[in-house]
């Protein structure tokens, strides 16, 4: 029995690696021509010094605006991943609102705190970017975070199981690396 | 009395003092009788409307905006042309709209910010706009009668964007009129951004302005502005000088680190001269012009000064101040009476330090007096929230006042919902500490004292070890306070002394308990402790047999919410030999600003708590240390609320 499940989970393990390998391998080969050493060797610098290195490498090599950036660019690439993640959930905020009539309290708080970083954190990250004050940017992102925590506990505040556990985490951490990219601006 | 167990598990309600008698009506307002005002019965009916709207639409899988669901003058015809708009989207990242914040699903209080618990945020004695965001005080100045404050604004939301100058007046620094924008984003050198300047008035009595202008490029630059009717005392209109920007980024310094133009002083050679932050690599630096008509400018060799390794200096502040009168100093006033300061906020760690030390106007150069002390790595103005302060001299009354921008620590999702963001600090005097030399003293302005009322006095309250007293009080959410305390001197001697490493905001907070302390107030405190904020001293006694006391502030249990921030802040406050221990405390809710021993060491804290507000903030008293008795004199005022 304990030998199956191993088993088992090795198979398993091993087509999560394959789907991994191919799709590094996807990224690598499409990426490649487009990104020359020099940059490259930024985009890893940078990541480096972040709180997630695959999250930020995974999210600037999909960029091809990453190729020719400065950190000041790549910032801005992980602030647009934030907000296309805060936006992707809003949208299902929205859907699951009518399907879970229990949970709206919740999901109402979520929509206001997303609405938030959409809205505001977001622009306001971008403009401080764009116009030298990173400062403004970083806080942002940092509010980002926070409302994505203030999220999750919308539900276990009220004894609630949250629907929206892993899409709160990855904004989370997607506005930590973006934050940790700033701070090198400051 | 109770045991400190209250203060480290403040659920223990149970453990309060019943020498104590609640507030008569304490517990009944607590929760307002439901009572529909007209006005609310209408809104009510107005959201269970729009609730209704809101599913219908949600089933068309396309959830429209809603206006605010609290909001009080909601008409249904209003509600008819939103439901038909959707203004969901600009079409662009940059810039942040105040239509864009509109409820995404309807009318919902949101727990546990309700609207009442965030009207009682805003404020009844410090300086803010009616709305939306501010940030940097600028070019404060005291012109033809009145005092000037002009601050960095983002009219159209909340959150930081791009800034104009907003305005206002004062005839007492505590009483303000809003004025218009007095200068927006009309130009190429200013098209990203009017931020921060500063004032000088001209021999002559003119007045100039110097700011900061991001270009239409995102590149900064110097600019100059002045009155459009020097004969109007109010400054309504602003020109800017057509010759702008009067100062581009020198070589070798980033197109984006070059702000925060300083109020211009006199040089020996009668020209004028100012100081800008920058930075190079990690070193913080402060570049230094000369001119004499505010529109050509010479670059100084070498920089006023620079420390390594602090980052971006920004808001650069530089002033003298005398080292025998209680008088504060124009800025150009120099010569052997004189020390100077410098401070500059810190763009890596958003805090204000400065230094004091010895400015030669001839080399145009400052040298801290303690190198362990400088720029970035010292002292700092206020150990809490504080940033981007800058001084003026006030020659109406011949001192120098300063000011800072207090921001918020709550979500940004509070903020819309609150519909503002950021105050200013309680103006403060500056002088040097003439006792120890070796910092600045920072106090409310006098007039802060105009606004005093209803008095009551406790005399010399004995509290044993691990005492915690509440204080009968009509009100406590706008309170001056002002206390004295005393340790038992015997149990000092007798305690041995112990090689204590003390930190306020690494030594847990005022529920951690050492022989000579904490004790001190805790304001906004809700009668089972389940939120309060103290702000305390700790003493320790060293090997040496020597005291240090620490001031801290702790945000730890301030709210029950968990979405604010709740650090603990502090540092160490001088006490020489004879001196009690004295704190003041100005409470005005959801901003605290407590100032030690006469304003050696200053923390400003921001506090949003869900429980101890309107009728439910309390002010109790406590020595949570394990040996000392202490005994506690306290004045308590209420602040009755400015005219801002």
């Amino acid at each position: 029995m304990y030998e199956r499940n191993q088993i088992s989970s090795l198979i398993k393990h091993f087509f999560t690696m394959k789907v991994h390998l191919l799709l590094f391998l996807s990224l690598h080969l499409l990426q490649t021509p487009f990104i020359a050493m020099g940059d490259r060797r930024l985009i890893e610098t940078t990541c480096k010094a972040t709180p997630s290195y695959n999250l930020c490498m995974s999210t600037l090599l999909t960029n091809p605006k990453s190729s020719n950036g400065d950190i000041s660019d790549l910032g801005l690439i992980m602030v647009g991943a934030t907000k296309a993640k805060a936006t992707r959930a809003i949208q299902q905020i929205k859907s699951i609102y009518k399907s879970r009539p229990e949970l709206r309290h919740a999901l109402n708080e979520c929509a206001q705190m997303y609405v938030a970083v959409v809205r505001a954190d977001v622009p306001s990250a971008i403009q401080a970017l764009d116009g030298g004050q990173p400062k403004f940017a970083e806080d942002g992102m940092a509010d980002t975070a926070v409302e994505a925590q203030a999220c999750e506990r919308s539900f276990s505040d009220r004894g609630q199981k949250s629907p929206l556990t892993k899409m709160n985490k990855d904004i989370e951490n997607v506005a930590n690396v973006a934050r940790a990219i700033i701070r090198m601006l400051l | 009395m109770a045991s400190s167990s209250d203060l480290e598990n403040p659920n223990a309600s149970s453990a309060l003092p019943y020498s104590y008698t609640p507030l008569p009506d304490g517990e009944q307002t607590a929760e307002p009788a439901v009572v529909l005002h007209p006005k609310k019965a209408v809104a009510f009916l107005v959201c269970a409307f729009l609730s209704v709207g809101f599913l219908v639409a949600l089933i068309g899988n396309n959830g429209p905006l809603a206006p605010k669901n609290l909001n009080t003058n909601v008409a249904p015809s209003t509600v008819a042309t939103t439901a038909k708009t959707t203004p969901l989207s600009r079409g662009v990242d940059k810039g942040v709209s105040e239509k864009a914040f509109r409820p995404l699903l309807g009318a919902d209080n949101s727990f546990p910010w309700s609207s009442n618990m965030l009207d009682w945020q805003r404020t009844g004695f410090h300086f803010q706009p009616e709305k939306n965001w501010m940030n940097d005080p600028n070019g404060p100045v005291f012109y033809k009668g009145w005092y000037h404050l002009f601050y960095q604004y983002h009219p159209d939301a909340p959150v930081w964007g791009k800034i104009v100058w907003g305005h206002a007046v004062s005839k007492d620094l505590i009483n303000w009129r809003h004025l218009p924008i007095a200068m927006e984003t009309d130009q190429w050198y200013d098209e990203q951004g009017v931020w921060t300047g500063s004032a000088t008035i001209l021999p002559d009595g003119q007045l100039v302005v110097l700011y900061t202008g991001s270009t239409n490029e995102s590149v900064q630059v110097q600019n100059l502005a002045y009155p459009a009717d020097p004969n109007d005392p109010l400054l309504i209109n602003w020109v800017k000088y057509p010759g702008n920007p009067v100062l581009v980024p020198p070589p070798g310094i980033d197109d984006k680190d070059f702000r925060d133009p300083t109020t211009a002083w006199k040089t020996p050679e009668g020209k004028w001269r100012i100081t800008i932050g920058s930075k190079i690599n990690k070193t913080g630096i402060s570049l230094v012009y000369d001119t004499e008509d505010f529109k050509t400018f010479e670059l100084l060799d070498g920089v006023l000064h620079a420390v390594p390794g602090t980052g971006m200096w920004e808001c650069v502040d530089f002033y003298p101040i005398s080292k025998q009168t209680e008088n504060g100093l124009d800025t150009s006033v120099d010569g052997p009476g004189v020390k100077h300061i410098v401070k500059a906020s810190m763009d890596d760690d958003r805090h204000d330090y400065y230094a004091i030390g010895t400015y030669d106007a001839y080399k145009g150069k400052w040298t801290p007096d303690n190198p362990t002390l400088d720029v970035g790595i010292g002292l700092r103005y206020d150990y809490g929230i504080y940033y981007a302060s800058k001084t003026f001299y006030d020659q109406n009354k011949n001192r120098r006042v300063l000011w800072s921008w207090i921001k918020e620590t709550d979500t940004e999702a509070s903020d819309i919902s609150k519909g503002w963001a950021s105050l200013m600090g309680v103006p403060r005097t500056i002088l040097l500490d003439k006792k120890t030399k070796s910092n600045i003293i920072q106090w409310p302005v006098e007039e802060i004292t105009a606004l005093r009322t209803d008095a009551t006095v406790f005399k010399n309250l004995v509290l044993e070890a691990g005492a915690l007293v509440p204080l009968n009080l009509p009100a406590a959410s706008q309170l001056d306070i002002v206390a004295e305390f005393e340790l038992d001197e015997a149990t000092v001697q007798r305690l041995n002394g112990a090689d204590v490493a003390y930190d306020c905001a690494q030594s847990g907070g005022a529920a951690t308990r050492g022989a000579l302390g904490p004790f001190g107030l805790s304001v906004l405190a809700h009668d089972g402790l389940v939120e309060h904020t103290p702000v305390y001293f700790y003493v320790a006694k060293g090997v040496d047999g020597n005291l240090k006391t620490f001031f801290c502030a702790d945000q730890s249990r301030s709210s029950t919410a968990t979405d604010v921030d709740k650090s603990i802040y502090g540092n160490i406050v001088p006490v020489l030999k004879g001196e009690k221990l004295s704190m003041r405390i100005l409470v005005d809710h959801s901003i605290v600003e407590s100032f030690a021993q006469e304003g050696r060491t200053c923390i400003t804290s921001r506090v949003y708590p869900t429980k101890a507000i309107y009728n439910n903030a309390r002010l109790f008293l406590f020595n949570n240390a394990t040996a000392a008795t202490v005994t506690a004199s306290i004045n308590v005022w209420q602040m009755k609320s400015a005219d801002i």
